[in-house]
């Protein structure tokens, strides 16, 4: 095991190593002056070389990238060319409300997916079977953001249970983490303090604040169903042909035959085995909901790192889109690492090779 | 794809393994199976239907997509506008119409060349081996490493926003996945006794490739390919959505969508119907999918 981690571990500084190199092209690979993209067509002469100091893009291409990814080492992503502010702290602000929305929304995906796979499978070719799998086909064929307005719609404005968008009510107070105990200053646990504060649920549960809890929760409701529903549906589907699968396997009719519970059979002989594909395709989604969450906030006006990225691209400030990109596929590759780690968890057998 | 189900010019070839026994099999053998298959059979009823609305959109749209009847902007549909109005005074069915030969067009293009490049990497990969396949895969693995959507918006960014370009990105983040199909069927086949064959009488390399063994390659990639067809449409009407795709006024359905998103509660015609035009289109396109997956792939048959 600890010789799989290893292995699987130094795999991945090659595909990080990509990921630097992607991001680092971008800003090389955009068509014409990016000085004159980023500043706008009047940027003079002056302006543009000290740009390029600035950027680092007077240097040869080599020396610029071993810049670049020392930079990262250190943290230093650069600097917005919109706000002034570090990338760092940009990235910082959006995070908690992506991420916040992606667990959720992963959370239920993957309770409410293999529950439901769990039942259809059970109940093979019954009533529940059928509706579960047109359920899941016509929520796998749905646009994220139009399933988002129609939850809108249906449960904001017509039967008026939850808030359309946003992320709180105005006059509910969320006080941050550092002030709510009484640390200050610079340094390393406020800013990390700050970040979680970001999380509302989190920042509400762990200050007492039972108001703002709920206030997030239902604020969150709506958003986290529309993106988690493709996955689910996925899970779903994923989960009852494997669980089908093994249901038809003779050692489960040994099981059977041997008197054992149904329960029993159910979840210590078939569910085990019936998971490597699950926890597959729970990988996979995990990098579609962060890629669908993108569009969950321009639906609901939530202010994460989606709306950031694609504010930024239409103002052509592109460090922070690089920060941005750079920061989710190594959170994805970290997720796909996690993943495999499962699999070999759940399965002693597999091995790299 | 067509040319795979032409009988090969017998005349030309007098002794060659270079094809396969039954040129015409695979399609008969697909298409007696989705015959039998109600959900196949629907998603094919449903893009018939979106082709044909496509095709005629110009005869069968009431109105032009882009004239504005300014004193109706966001009337609800009646029977003169059976979808309404939309905030620019436009008629919605019209619109909807007139994007789905976008929104198809979107799919095949796509997928098209993304198959097309990916076929080829993954044939040359395969072939070359050694560094060459290391290599290629590499650079496969790492455009994986990115969430697809994450990836094609970094694509725009690049090169800025518009329907073409988004059409390059989707098609350009869709690649590895066909490159890995094509390389995995063809290293499968590679030593089959029948490529073998063709090896020992002296068949050229490429021609190999692409008379025996490509075409056997074929069903995972046909299959692949009416997938990604799916979420190419989708990821297209994302894009359009987040405003890095197509421009106004084309009738687009994800920018239809982003354009009335703030009428969602005192126009809903207006969101609504483009929304369930895109879900039906790529729910045809994955049942399709579905169905020709148990067609092809005789370890699901049951």
């Amino acid at each position: 095991m600890i010789r799989y981690i290893a292995q699987r571990l130094l795999m991945l500084i090659p595909v990080l190593l990509g990921i630097s190199l992607v991001t680092f092209a971008m800003l090389r690979l955009i068509p014409g002056d990016p000085c004159r993209v980023m500043l706008g067509e009047r940027a003079t002469a002056e302006m543009c070389a000290d740009f390029n100091r600035r950027m680092g893009l007077d240097e040869p291409i080599y020396v610029q990238y071993i810049r670049y990814l020392g930079n990262i080492l250190r943290g230093d992503l650069g600097t917005s060319i919109k706000t002034g502010q570090p990338v760092v702290r940009e990235l910082a602000e959006r995070l908690p409300v992506t991420f916040e929305l992606t667990i959720v929304a992963t959370f239920l995906a993957v309770s409410f997916g293999i529950t439901a796979g769990i039942l259809a499978a059970v109940r093979h070719r019954s009533f529940i079977d059928l509706a579960t799998m047109v359920v899941a086909n016509i929520g796998v064929s749905m646009p994220v953001f139009w399933l988002g307005l129609v939850l809108m719609f249906v449960f904001a404005f017509k039967l008026k249970w939850l808030p359309p968008s946003g992320r709180s009510t105005v006059g509910v107070e969320l006080e941050p983490l550092p002030a709510a105990w009484g640390i200050s200053g610079p340094g390393p646990l406020v800013s990390l303090l700050e970040f979680l504060s970001g999380f509302r649920l989190l920042g509400a549960l762990l200050t007492g604040n039972l108001r703002a809890f709920w206030d997030a929760a239902q604020h969150l409701i709506l958003p986290s169903i529309a993106l988690a529903t493709i996955p689910m549906a996925l899970i779903a589907r994923m989960t009852r042909s494997s669980l089908l699968d093994v249901l038809g396997q003779d050692y489960v009719r040994t099981a059977y035959a041997k008197g054992l519970l149904r329960r029993a059979v159910l979840w210590r002989h078939s569910m085990k085995n019936a998971l490597l594909p699950i926890v597959t395709t729970i990988g996979i989604e995990v990098g579609y909901l962060l890629g669908g969450a993108f569009l969950t906030e321009t639906v609901f006006s939530l202010p994460g790192v989606g709306r950031l990225v694609v504010d930024r691209i239409l103002a052509r400030d592109y460090p922070v889109v690089q920060g941005a990109v750079l920061v989710i596929a190594c959170l994805f590759v970290f997720i796909n690492l996690m993943v495999d780690l499962t699999y070999a968890w759940i399965d002693p057998r597999i091995h790299y090779d | 794809m067509q040319g795979v189900s032409q009988a090969r010019p017998a005349a030309a070839l007098p002794l060659t393994f270079g094809a396969p026994a039954r040129p015409r099999g695979l399609w008969r053998d697909i298409w007696r199976h989705l015959a039998h298959n109600p959900v196949a059979l629907a998603g094919m009823g449903i893009l018939a239907v979106l082709l044909l609305a496509a095709i005629l959109a110009p005869v069968i749209a009431p109105y032009d997509p882009t004239a504005q009847i300014l004193a109706q902007r966001n009337a609800p549909p009646s029977s003169e506008h059976i979808m309404g109005l939309d905030a620019l005074g436009r008629d919605v069915f019209s619109r909807v119409l007139y994007g789905a030969r976008i929104s198809l067009f979107v799919g095949f293009f796509t997928v098209g060349s993304a198959a097309l490049v990916g076929t080829l990497v993954g044939a040359v990969a395969a072939y070359a081996a050694g560094a060459i396949d290391n290599i290629l895969m590499r650079l496969m693995d790492i455009m994986l490493a990115f969430p697809s959507l994450l990836l094609a918006i970094a694509v725009v960014a690049i090169l800025g926003p518009g329907l073409t370009n988004a059409l390059y990105a989707i098609a350009f983040v869709s690649i590895p996945v066909y490159a890995r199909i094509v390389r995995a069927s063809i290293l499968s086949i590679k030593e089959q006794d029948y490529v073998l064959a063709a090896r020992a009488v002296g068949v050229p390399s490429a021609r190999i490739l692409f008379r025996t063994i490509l075409p056997n390659a074929l069903t995972p990639l046909i299959v692949q390919a009416t997938l990604g067809i799916a979420s190419a449409i989708l990821d297209a009407a994302a894009l359009g959505f987040i405003g890095l795709g197509a421009r106004m006024p084309t009738p687009e359905w994800g920018l239809m969508l982003a354009q009335h998103r703030n009428l969602v509660f005192t126009a809903p015609h207006t969101v609504f119907f483009p929304g369930l035009a895109i879900m039906l289109t790529v729910l045809a396109f994955n049942l399709l999918g579905d169905g020709l997956r148990d067609a092809l792939d005789p370890r699901l048959r049951r």
